[in-house]
């Protein structure tokens, strides 16, 4: 099967190189969805912007650190609690939200000397923080404010703090992706290895790419905790600054969200020959799989069958019971990629559904790869998904259920279908065994929810005022 | 001797992560790496395990074997020559898919 021309898609037929639908038989040497590019003029993207692929998914989740966004007050504001990473501290993180409010005249006069009172300001006001993340915005990127300059200056005065900056504004890259790629290399090349962290276990690793979205990070770090592994950065769940700038001392690097952490990955292992383990955190199966392995490099096998043995012993029992009511139900993950190759076989393998549909958002073509050779014949794969082909690809396959975030989710729930939040989730934690099960019970929640169909009832029938669209 | 390579190279294609690496020689890497743990557990020749680097590969070609082995029970009475001939296709079939013919326009930059 070819790639696919959905009829929306008629007057933007460039369209046709994002969308596949697998064939029997096929595999990615024939067809691979063109990702990580331009967004095509005439398709309603449902991206996210450069800026908010660095301050969102990565730097924000930080707990013991000032995130100053030096732009318009909506960058900051667009960007804050959106999603859920909560913290062991308190949620100092999601409490507040910092911005240089930029103006015309400082557009027009330039915005150093207001980042450098912002800076000072957020550092008085919060005496005990000692850490902050500068992001440049479109505007002030365009006007060439110099942010390392500002840094610097404000750390030679003030000695007890530390500043890194991000430069990559929405417009330097085709997604968010580009933010996790700029976040990941400046991290590496200009923070890590300038504290020791101390050592206190003979296994030491990073976990990297878990972002505690409602919990995920802690719940994983009892499994560590009990098998007696360090961990040295979670990059960034639940994590101190301090923290990941001791990155260079960990003996493994185990790897979730190979898409927007894989970079540091690559370059700890360049750099300081620390090796990658990429894992699946999402799933019985893929779960026990990723602690089995873990337990083999550091010789603790016996330690983490024990582990393995326990969790399944106390939440198996509840995934086979909502496995027996899910069986058959059909699925769609809208998400922003490295979900769609997580999901599609945990999903099917663990709850016995069929993954009908997978849209990424700022994947690149190694995620399409990965997403490829596990997910199921007859099913799409897309690139870069807009409004109306999210409409026709749910006549097309008339999925149960779809995990996707709030903005499409309010979207599909308009035609009275359930959605799953796939990014920040409804009740999570979602990873880990016991995350599997909260995942299936909010997928039951959504599929046998009556109030989905009775919601689309119109007690009025005939009287109802048929209200037309503009284009009609 | 083809379709019980077909059986490895399908669940390998399915459930491992490593062929997937950002970068041609990370790919590279990975492949010879683990593929060659498997062949000395499937051959029961002594592990070498001296570099951390060594001990994942080893990680990963354990679970991998163990699939195997429960998957695909004709494997448990392959001899020696046979295990390493297989994996040794199943290499070749992975350097193909994930490197030689992939379409991944990414694979050769230079840079993460």
């Amino acid at each position: 099967m070819p790639m696919i021309l959905l009829d929306c898609d008629t007057d933007i037929p460039e369209r046709q190189k994002h969308v596949y639908l697998k064939a029997p038989g096929e595999d990615t040497r024939e067809h691979l969805p063109l990702s990580n590019a331009a967004t095509i003029p005439g398709t309603l993207s449902e991206r996210g912007c450069a800026f908010c692929g660095a301050k969102l998914v990565i730097g924000g989740v930080l707990k013991d650190t000032i995130q100053m966004i030096h732009g318009p007050l909506g960058c900051a504001y667009d960007t804050w609690h959106t999603k859920r990473y909560p913290t062991d501290t308190g949620h100092f993180n999601m409490k507040y939200v910092w911005s240089t409010d930029m103006k015309e005249s400082h557009i027009v006069f330039g915005g150093e000397k207001r980042l450098e009172k912002s800076i000072n300001e957020a550092f008085d006001e919060m005496p005990t923080i000692k850490r902050m993340f500068v992001y440049t915005t479109c505007p002030t990127a365009l006007i060439g404010d110099d942010v390392k300059a500002v840094a610097k200056k404000v750390m030679a005065e003030r000695p007890d703090v530390d500043i890194f900056t991000v430069e990559c504004p929405g417009f330097s890259g085709v997604s968010q992706s580009k933010g996790h790629h700029v976040l990941n290399i400046g991290w590496v090349n200009e923070k890590v290895g300038t504290v020791e962290p101390e050592i206190t276990s003979p296994y030491t690793m990073n976990f990297i790419g878990d972002f505690n979205i409602q919990g995920d990070t802690q719940l994983l770090q009892t499994y560590w905790d009990r098998l007696g592994i360090q961990v040295i950065a979670h990059f960034t769940g639940n994590a101190n600054y301090d923290d990941l700038r001791g990155m260079h001392k960990a003996q493994l690097n185990v790897v979730n969200c190979a898409r927007s952490t894989g970079y540091i990955a690559n370059e700890l292992k360049k750099q300081y020959g620390i090796p990658r383990l990429d894992i699946d955190s999402w799933g019985f199966n893929y779960m026990a799989e990723g602690i089995r392995k873990i337990g083999t490099f550091f010789g603790i096998e016996d330690r983490t069958e024990a582990l393995i043995a326990e969790e399944y012993a106390k939440w198996k029992p509840e995934l086979d019971w909502f496995k027996e009511r899910l069986k058959g139900k059909k699925v769609a993950i809208w998400t922003g990629g490295p979900r769609l190759w997580h999901w599609t076989k945990s999903l099917e393998d663990d709850l016995g559904v069929e993954v009908v549909a997978m849209s990424s958002k700022f994947g690149h073509e190694e995620d399409f790869e990965k997403v490829i050779a596990r997910g199921r014949d007859g099913t799409y794969y897309i690139d870069d998904g807009n409004e109306l082909e999210f409409f026709e690809i749910i006549d097309l396959v008339k999925p149960d259920v779809i995990f996707t975030g709030p903005r499409v989710g309010e979207l599909v729930k308009k035609l009275h279908i359930p959605y799953v939040n796939g990014h920040g989730y409804h009740n999570g934690p979602y990873m880990g065994f016991e995350g599997f099960v909260n995942l299936a019970r909010d997928m039951y929640n959504a599929a046998f929810n009556p109030l989905t169909k009775l919601a689309g009832i119109d007690i009025r029938g005939d009287k109802q005022i048929a209200v037309k669209e503009a284009a009609e | 001797m083809t379709s019980q390579v077909d059986e490895l190279y399908g669940y390998v294609q399915e459930r491992c992560l490593w062929q997937f690496a950002s970068r041609t020689w990370d790919r590279n890497e990975n492949i010879e790496g683990v593929i060659g743990k498997a062949i000395d557990i499937l051959t029961e020749k002594e592990l070498t395990l001296d570099t951390p680097q060594d001990r994942l590969f080893y990680a990963d070609a354990k679970v991998m074997v163990a699939d195997f082995r429960t998957r695909f029970e004709w494997i448990n009475s392959v001899g020696p020559a046979q295990a390493r001939d297989l994996l040794h296709s199943l290499r070749d079939r992975l350097i193909d898919i994930a490197i030689t013919q992939s379409k991944n326009r990414e694979l050769n930059h230079s840079l993460y």
